[in-house]
């Protein structure tokens, strides 16, 4: 792979031929994704998701010590609004000293409709840096800019010589693309380009030992890239999982100095906890600086927390190390879960939001004696298809491939029923109104990744089954709205297939 | 004028219009544009505004065209038709409101006409473009509510004299804004009025189509709902009014005799329901007479607000708390006449009190407007220093009040450091609220 010489990556559409409207069944939509033929589904009734650029900024949001440009109209971006107090304690997690989030809107109007916004960019980039003196100006392309032809990399060029902080334009722009995931590859591609240098940096002079030293170090060092639902206790948790088979980890791109990125040159290893936010990142790592990858599993249940270790392991060749560790963690976990196993029992379960996750969770809830009843993904592509496709037991279970839509959503719960709802945010609030228990799929403060998020999950289970009052009392006095008829209906039945392109 | 913007503190026009609509009892947004923009209002208008949540059919919820690169190459209309027609077969609501984004507005789509055919055949579908570059949150707000006094609300050739309608209270905008509705409808009945709000409490969207039989339309604001106002009066025949918020005391006071002189009450009954509401206010305040006087429980003040939240607090810091705001900025995007028409509303106060007010729009020169309002300490062993000090702004200004050694409270948009939900600082009732809020921090610590 390699779109680096591109201004702006392909959408995924094309690239990937990912797609984000499907309802069938879990073995239907494997199938159908092996041979292809998953793109171009739309729907005649849809209700708003998120675009590249609001999904770009959930990462570029955490970036220490940068300052962000939104080039567009006063409200793109405005999400940012409710994420500037909780981003700064996050931020300061990694680092006490770090300032929080900042940005700084083009405020493009009619005029600049008219006349181009190409002189306010500027100006912002110029602003950003005699005010904060960051070490990098991240900007983020809106659909206006882009239709009207403004020249932005052209703009960052000419700032970038009279610019300290390294200028990083991303291209996002939200009409391009009906698959949101196409921002991780929009903001890949502008730390690709412009934070990672293009050449290795000569070091210092160095003696033979400390060489030496250096050497080794990176070759026991793996880049581990994290997500931004991702909290600072998850990262802990994959520390602890690879210092156990004696790794390093560099932690990147959330929450990462934009600094931290030259490192990443540096790794014997790039590990991804989710193929669908990296392959475009560790494909070109590997293209140009030869970092082989493991782009296969998220640590999240057993299984797979076991075969992400494994396969780590067997690339540093500490399978039998990897594999002591793997068999004493999982029977301490084993007998503190027995506990609560007969909580769990046959309680029916729905779970939603980014489809690694998604099927990561049906093989976890599994294991914890839920019987898996649907699964909804915010898209689908084929980094699914193996997870996916080896869990037999959800093989004839509803599948729906939706950014949010909680039409579906909750036409599905309300005829399937479970017991429990487990969502991404801002789809939980619709299962709560119909009385359904929820938890969190993610959560930046909590854990749930690796052998110690199991149990973390299963605890939080355990208490919020214990009491679901609050929800309960929702559904007798609040309404979802649907009309009635609507849950007669087959849930999936606006989604058009007509232009299904093979 | 305008420029970029450091944190600007409201959406697009756009995004204003689906915030008011939001508000608005069983009213339902159908967006026009790319799929991201709804999604992003619902993180601006929930976390950022107390915890509003989702709402009934707003989040992820709105309905939306989500038009992306085909559309617009060859047009979006006939997806916006049949997303009309299918949010009508899914979506139970009393009125669908058409938004459009700058895309589609750019590419010329004509949205107000697909709603008018739905509109021809009975359903209650309107329109109105507001793409993302025509203003910001403000504009959208007047936008819908000019649309709806046109095209929505009946024509009543018959007045009621005893019923008015009030707007300029931007919902969301204002994050206590219901709460605050209720207030202002409380104050008005005790004069002897029914009044609409649209947003408040219990109305329906037939308080909205009944608006035109009002006898009066009262404006709380110097420059939002004014032009909404205008139209009304063209459309409807009803005059309008300006009133200033009321926030405490003195404003309040104003506030009833200004409403109360336009409708023609008698004076004594205002004068009456003054009387009887100050006694209330002050019968809890005096409470307070040990504390903040044992405590010394002046403080220097900063505001940093809106044009209607900023005179109205500002005032009652100065003449009924007693304090000192010696600092205001004002952070939307005004005109000239419009920041003369606000800037005039600090030279009356009764305290005496003169703040400096600033309209300035970035987050990060709060903090320089305040190094050129007050003196830095240059190594003087005596120092008149800016102490004790409390900062009223949004949840942005917090690090700027941390750089004081300031107590904050967030007032204005965005506040995503507090829950709200029927918290009003209006009125006499709501600026007890207000004290309880503000010298409970203060003895927070205790």
């Amino acid at each position: 792979m390699d779109y680096i010489k591109e201004k702006a990556p392909p959408v995924r559409e094309e690239r990937l031929r990912a797609c984000n409207a499907y309802g069938g069944s879990c073995g239907n939509l494997v199938e159908k994704s092996k041979k292809g033929c998953l793109n171009g589904i739309k729907r005649k009734f849809s209700q708003t998701q998120g675009c590249q650029l609001n999904l770009s900024l959930a990462i570029i949001n955490t970036i220490r010590d940068a300052v962000v440009i939104v080039h567009g109209p006063v409200g793109c971006g405005g999400a940012s609004l409710a994420q500037a107090g909780v981003n700064k304690g996050f931020q300061k997690l990694r680092d006490s000293n770090a300032r929080g989030l900042i940005w700084v809107n083009t405020n493009m109007g009619e005029n600049e409709v008219v006349q181009g916004g190409e002189s306010r960019l500027r100006d912002a980039i110029l602003h950003a840096e005699k005010e904060f003196r960051p070490s990098a100006i991240i900007i983020v392309n809106s659909c206006v800019p882009a239709i009207i032809g403004d020249d932005i990399d052209g703009v960052v060029e000419q700032a970038q010589k009279e610019v300290k902080a390294k200028i990083v334009p991303v291209h996002c722009e939200g009409f391009k693309t009906k698959i949101m995931a196409s921002a991780y590859d929009a903001v890949y591609h502008g730390i690709l380009r412009n934070l990672i240098p293009h050449e290795k940096i000569i070091q210092d002079e160095k003696t033979e030992l400390e060489t030496l030293q250096e050497k080794y170090r990176a070759s026991r060092t793996v880049n581990v890239l994290n997500v931004s639902s991702m909290s600072r206790i998850d990262e802990y948790e994959l520390v602890r999982l690879l210092k156990a088979i004696d790794l390093e980890l560099n932690i990147l791109p959330c929450y990462a100095h934009p600094d931290d990125f030259q490192k990443a040159t540096e790794a014997a290893l790039n590990v991804s906890i989710c193929a669908t936010h990296d392959d475009y990142f560790v494909e070109h790592l590997k293209e140009k600086y030869g970092i082989p990858f493991i782009l296969r599993t998220i640590p999240i249940g057993v299984q797979y927390t076991n075969r992400w270790i494994l396969d780590i392991a067997k690339f540093f060749g500490a399978e039998e190390a990897a594999q002591r560790f793997i068999d004493q963690e999982v029977k301490q976990l084993e007998e503190a879960i027995a506990p609560f196993r007969d909580i769990f029992k046959g309680k029916r379960v729905l779970i939603g939001g980014g489809e690694i996750r998604v099927v990561a969770n049906a093989e976890l809830l599994h294991y914890l004696g839920f019987e898996i009843i649907g699964l909804r993904a915010y898209h689908y592509d084929q980094f699914a298809d193996e997870m996916l496709g080896e869990q037999d037991i959800i093989k004839q279970i509803p599948f729906n491939v939706a950014t949010g839509q909680p039409f579906e959503q909750a036409n599905l719960n309300h005829n399937l029923k479970p017991d429990l709802y487990v969502g991404h945010v801002n789809t939980n609030v619709w299962a709560a109104k119909q009385g359904i228990p929820v938890i969190p799929l993610f959560h930046q403060s909590q854990l749930f990744l690796g052998y110690t998020g199991i149990y973390e999950f299963a605890r939080r289970l355990a208490r919020i089954l214990r009491n679901p009052s609050f929800n309960r009392n929702l559904k007798d006095n609040v309404h979802l709205p649907y009309f009635e008829e609507w849950y007669d209906k087959d849930a999936f039945s606006y989604i058009d297939e007509s232009e299904l392109q093979a | 004028m305008s420029n970029f913007i450091d944190r600007p503190r409201y959406l697009c026009t756009m995004g204003g219009a689906v915030s008011t609509l939001k508000a608005l009892p069983r009213a339902i947004s159908i967006i026009h544009a790319a799929a991201g923009c709804g999604g992003n209002f619902g993180n601006a208008l929930n976390g950022a505004a107390g915890y509003l949540g989702s709402g009934y059919c707003a989040g992820q919820a709105l309905p939306s065209s989500n038009v992306f690169e085909r559309d617009i190459v060859f047009g979006g209309e006939e997806r916006l038709e049949e997303q009309i027609a299918s949010t009508l077969e899914i979506v139970d609501g009393d009125l669908y409101f058409v938004v459009t984004g700058c895309m589609v507005d750019i590419i010329g789509d004509d949205a107000v006409s697909v709603a008018r055919r739905f509109n021809q055949q009975g359903k209650p579908v309107f329109a109105a473009e507001t793409g993302g570059f025509k203003g910001n949150a403000y504009t959208g707000y007047d936008i819908v509510l000019s649309t709806l006094f046109r095209d929505f609300v009946e024509k009543r050739p018959v007045k009621n004299k005893k019923i008015v309608n009030l707007f300029g209270l931007v919902p969301i905008q204002d994050v206590f804004w219901k709460g605050n509705l209720n207030v202002l409808k409380d104050l008005i009945q005790k004069l002897g009025y029914k009044v609409n709000t649209f947003f408040g409490e219990g109305e329906t969207i037939e308080n909205l189509k009944q608006a035109g039989e009002a006898h009066l339309n009262i404006v709380v604001s110097d420059v939002y709902g004014v032009k909404s106002a205008k139209i009304f009066e063209e459309v409807h025949g009803v005059p309008y009014i300006v009133a200033n918020l009321p926030i405490g005391p003195a404003g309040t006071k104003e506030f009833l005799e200004t409403v109360g002189k336009a409708l023609g009450v008698d004076e004594l009954l205002i004068s009456t329901v003054i009387a009887e509401e100050k006694a209330r206010y002050y019968s809890y305040v005096e409470r307070l007479a040990d504390v903040y006087n044992d405590l010394d429980f002046q403080r220097y003040s900063v505001v940093v607000a809106d044009a209607n939240y900023a005179p109205a607090l500002t005032r009652f810091i100065a003449d009924d708390l007693g304090w000192l705001p010696e600092l205001v900025v004002i952070t939307d995007l005004l005109s000239e006449d419009e920041e003369k028409l606000v800037a005039k509303k600090f030279t009356t106060f009764s305290s005496g009190v003169i703040p400096k007010v600033v309209f300035d729009t970035d987050t990060s020169n709060v903090s320089k407007h305040f190094n050129k309002a007050w003196p830095r300490n240059n190594n003087n062993r005596y120092f008149n220093a800016f102490s004790p000090a409390f900062v009223f702004g949004s949840s942005l200004d917090r690090e700027f009040s941390d750089s004081l050694g300031a107590a904050h409270l967030s007032v204005s948009y965005p506040i995503s450091n507090r829950v709200v939900l029927d918290r009003a600082y209006l009125g006499y009732s709501g600026s007890l609220r207000l004290i309880e809020d503000v010298i409970g921090l203060l003895v927070g610590s205790r």
